[in-house]
């Protein structure tokens, strides 16, 4: 069986009374693209910083294709590549620079795919970093990342600061590592981007996993919005099974219908329906109706 | 759609970190110039009083004074190196020779590296940013930030003045307070001008670093001005041309002349308002000397961590290897001159001040502890500037690809040591040369192994460094600058003969032998080498075990 491109036990980190992350065992298959998603302060960056080594675990472990995260740092490494919130880049040097160096520390890395990535990315990499707008510094490490065609790539908020059009240009490189077989571990708060992208998505609260799946998993588990017109006023809908957080402005009736739709069909038949609509929930709002509903300390 | 509106109006509500925001920024600064400002008013106040103390307890009787006065006050490469020394025969005039001219240049450097750090460093950081979308303007955030640093400046005045006052209150000193007050002020005024000075280069600059040594190259060509003017080249009226020079002119405690606040008070406001008014004329994070936006790439250094910190320091280095060589030479120039005036009693105050013998190796011996000085610094610096690649986030993207910690660290610290060798090499080298050219009769070795002796010093600061650097990297730059100001501190009052050995052992330059006035330790340079060495691979190691941490 070959080794999972991210594995951890327990994993977990405590900044003195604050637990950062509790007890996280998650597990990333070689070639799934997995989102990470979690309200600010959840513990996302925490874990990445743990699977890179940048911090250590206060229990638990992670391993990177079945290597020690903090035991063996260097040959993790040669099989990861990272993107940050935050560029935090040399700012006397050029953006041609900085991919050089960051290109040369790797090891090796693909030239031509790199300026094909520069073009995409609509960067000018004879300009200092000094000169470069935020979402400037973030195409630099992007690039960076890309350009050596790493197993796992490991992306924490990658796109902040890009434009739509960037935004577009990002997607596109990650669905051709998708197909290159690349692993992928995308924390995001850009929900439309982690549902475009990703296979399975993680959902992390207060350090803890609280949800792991695919998007067609999830929906199972929640909500359908139902928006319908009726003939007449809207009946009372409060003996109905699963219907819940109904909302009645004269003939149109919104609500949301967990379970089997039948029992609602059959209690607004008395009354009639000129117009119905249904629709899944999308990513946003099955983490808002994670967060959103009970508050957002949960 | 209410939790909607309650969220816009948070956005739009002032930014108010404490207090009014029109005072916002004056306070920020204003608390962080104080804290250092106390601090220092401490360092100055304690290197006054053990002047003077000191003073009263080696020259007891007049004849010791006389003589003192007879082969000092004359000594023009005496004065041209600590100012001139009219009345020695007096405690506030060996006080001016003594200590006047090294607080003049620690008060200049520390309103340059207080007033570029409080402007352009907080601007660097991003926090104006924040603090701008407030209601403060660009001009009304600078001239309030330099006013809290006027505020610092003052509160480094007071502490200064009180423990000089105290200190001339004592009856073997006897120097009335209003002497002291106006003293002290003489003491703080390059504080007052280089403040202004890095106003003015935090406007001009693009970064803290460049800021801070555009202020720096100021200060270097003010003190040669002064130099000249005092080195008895009929040049005298040159002192009138740098702001070194009008502070001396104040001559404090011999023979007061206000007048020359004059041109300080003037310069300083003028430096205030072109300051004000440059931060007005551009945008938050430029600079009006323009840096080239686009550049060809260099990738000649860049294949590594260490590389690229040769590139990045680069110029810092070349500047500090600039004043270190200059000075040397300098040194090596005068010393003849001066070494052939030390006599009896001299030799006595020579070697309290650390320096034994007599003659020209006697004088570099004294000059050579300056020099180490600077090692010293440049030593602090290489650490401080590993802790900045932390936290500034920068190392994430080493230590995120397949390079080890101790490789990155190890890196680093192999450029800090030959750094600080070639930094030792140069002094001895240079001052040699400075030496030949009048025929002082010190040979080539001598000097080099004087020079190579300035080196264990710097290596125990980088090695107490980089332990903190691995232990409690936040504390890095503190512990760091802290061990250099308190070995200073100690090597100044150390002349007063009080201190417990115990005590004067805890400065890093108490183990290093005066050379080139006594001849090198080399045992206990070893030992030194050796402690700053394993002190660096302990630091090392809990480097590697460690969290990264930003700032
Ligand atoms: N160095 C640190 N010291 C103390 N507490 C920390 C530290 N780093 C993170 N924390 C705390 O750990 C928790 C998790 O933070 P983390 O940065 O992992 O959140 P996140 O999910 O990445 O949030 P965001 O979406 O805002 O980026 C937070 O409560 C944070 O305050
Ligand atoms: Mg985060």
């Amino acid at each position: 069986m070959p080794n999972a491109a991210i594995r951890t036990e327990g994993l977990t980190k405590r900044y003195g009374e604050v637990v950062a992350l509790d007890h996280l065992d998650l597990e990333v298959a070689q070639g799934e693209v997995v989102g990470y998603l979690g309200p600010n302060g959840a513990g996302k960056t925490t874990t990445i910083r743990l699977l890179l080594g940048l911090s250590q675990p206060t229990e638990g472990r992670g391993a990177i294709f079945g290597l020690d995260c903090h035991r063996q740092p260097v040959e993790t490494h040669r099989r990861v590549a990272f993107v940050a919130g935050e560029a935090n880049l040399w700012p006397s040097l050029t953006g041609a620079e900085t991919l050089a160096l960051l290109g040369r520390v790797h090891g090796h890395f693909d030239e031509v795919y790199r300026d094909e990535l520069i073009d995409q990315f609509d960067l000018d990499p004879t300009k200092k970093v000094r000169a470069y707008s935020k979402g400037n510094h973030q195409k630099v490490i992007l690039i960076a990342a890309l350009m050596v065609r790493p197993d796992l790539l490991v992306l924490d908020e990658p796109t902040s600061g890009l434009d739509p059009l960037m935004e577009q240009a990002f997607r596109h490189c990650i669905g051709e590592a998708r197909e290159r077989g690349q692993t992928v571990f995308l924390s995001s708060h850009i929900m439309s981007e982690v549902e475009a992208l990703c296979d399975r998505v993680g959902i992390l609260r207060d350090g803890r996993l609280i949800e792991m799946g695919t998007l067609a998993e999830m929906r199972h588990l929640s909500a359908l919005s139902v928006e319908a017109t009726l003939d007449g006023p809207v009946p009372d809908l409060s003996a109905v099974p699963g219907v819940s957080a109904v909302e009645a402005d004269g003939k149109v009736l919104r609500c949301q219908v967990r379970g089997s739709i039948d029992p609602l069909l059959k209690a607004l038949a008395a009354t009639g329906v000129t117009e119905l609509l249904s629709r899944e929930p999308s990513l946003e709002e099955l983490f808002l109706a994670q967060y959103g509903a009970d508050g957002h300390a949960g | 759609m209410r939790v909607d509106l309650g969220i816009r109006a948070r956005i739009t509500a002032p930014v108010r970190p404490g207090g009014s925001p029109a005072s916002v920024v004056a306070a920020l600064s204003a608390r962080k110039a104080i804290r250092s400002g106390v601090l220092w008013g401490y360092i100055f106040g304690i290197a006054i009083a053990s002047s003077q103390i000191s003073y009263t307890r080696i020259y007891k009787t007049p004849t010791q004074r006389d003589a003192l006065a007879a082969t000092y006050g004359t000594n023009k490469a005496m004065s041209a190196l600590f100012g001139p020394a009219p009345q020695l025969q007096t405690v506030g005039g060996f006080t001016v020779f003594k200590i006047s001219m090294t607080l003049m240049i620690l008060g200049a450097v520390w309103g340059l590296l207080t007033s570029t750090r409080l402007l352009r460093g907080e601007e660097d950081s991003g926090r104006w940013d924040l603090l701008l979308t407030g209601q403060a303007t660009r001009r009304g955030a600078t001239a309030q930030a330099i006013a809290g640093l006027g505020a610092g400046v003052v509160v480094l005045w007071v502490v200064t003045a009180i423990i000089t006052v105290l200190s001339g209150l004592t009856s073997s000193v006897k120097i009335p307070a209003s002497s002291s007050l106006y003293f002290a002020l003489a003491m703080v005024a390059t504080s007052v001008i280089f403040l202004a000075i890095g106003a003015v280069t935090s406007q001009l600059a693009a970064t803290r670093r460049q800021a801070a040594s555009f202020g720096a190259a100021f200060l270097g060509v003010s003190y040669a001005l002064r130099l000249v003017a005092d080195a008895g080249v009929g040049l005298h009226g040159l002192t009138w041309a740098s702001p070194l020079g009008w502070v001396e002119e104040l001559q404090p405690l011999t023979s007061s002349q206000p007048l020359a606040l004059l041109p300080i008070v003037a310069f300083t406001a003028v430096l205030v308002a072109v300051a004000v008014h440059l931060a007005g004329a551009r945008d938050v994070g430029e600079s009006i000397v323009h840096d080239r936006a686009h550049s060809v790439a260099h990738l000649g250094l860049l294949s590594g961590p260490t590389g690229l910190a040769i590139r990045l320091m680069r110029a810092t280095v070349i500047g500090w290897w600039v004043a270190i060589a200059v000075s040397a030479l300098l040194y090596g120039v005068i010393a003849k001159s001066a070494g052939a005036t030390i006599s009896g009693s001299l030799e006595e105050m020579f070697s309290k001040l650390g320096a034994t013998g007599t003659g020209a190796d006697a004088v570099l011996g004294l000059c050579f502890l300056i020099e180490a000085f600077l090692i010293a610094f440049v030593a602090a610096g290489q650490v401080t500037s590993a802790r900045a690649e932390e936290s500034g986030g920068r190392v994430d993207h080493f230590l995120t690809r397949p390079l080890s910690r101790p490789s990155w660290l190890g890196g680093r610290l192999l450029v800090a040591l030959a750094v600080l060798v070639l930094s030792g090499v140069g002094a001895g080298i240079f001052a040699w040369l400075g030496a030949a050219t009048q025929h002082t009769g010190l040979s080539f070795t001598t000097l080099l192994e004087a020079g190579v002796n300035l080196v264990p010093p710097a290596i125990v600061v980088l090695g107490i460094g980089v332990l903190a650097f691995g232990i409690r990297p936040r504390w890095t730059s503190i512990i760091v600058y802290g061990v250099l100001g308190w070995s200073l501190l100690l090597v100044i009052v150390g002349g007063i003969g009080a201190i417990n050995h115990w005590v004067l052992d805890t400065s890093v330059f108490h183990h290093m032998a005066s050379a080139p006035a006594v001849h090198p330790n080399w045992e206990a340079n070893g030992i030194m080498t050796a402690v700053g060495l394993a002190t660096a691979l302990v630091g090392g190691l809990a480097f590697r075990r460690r969290d990264l941490q930003g700032e």
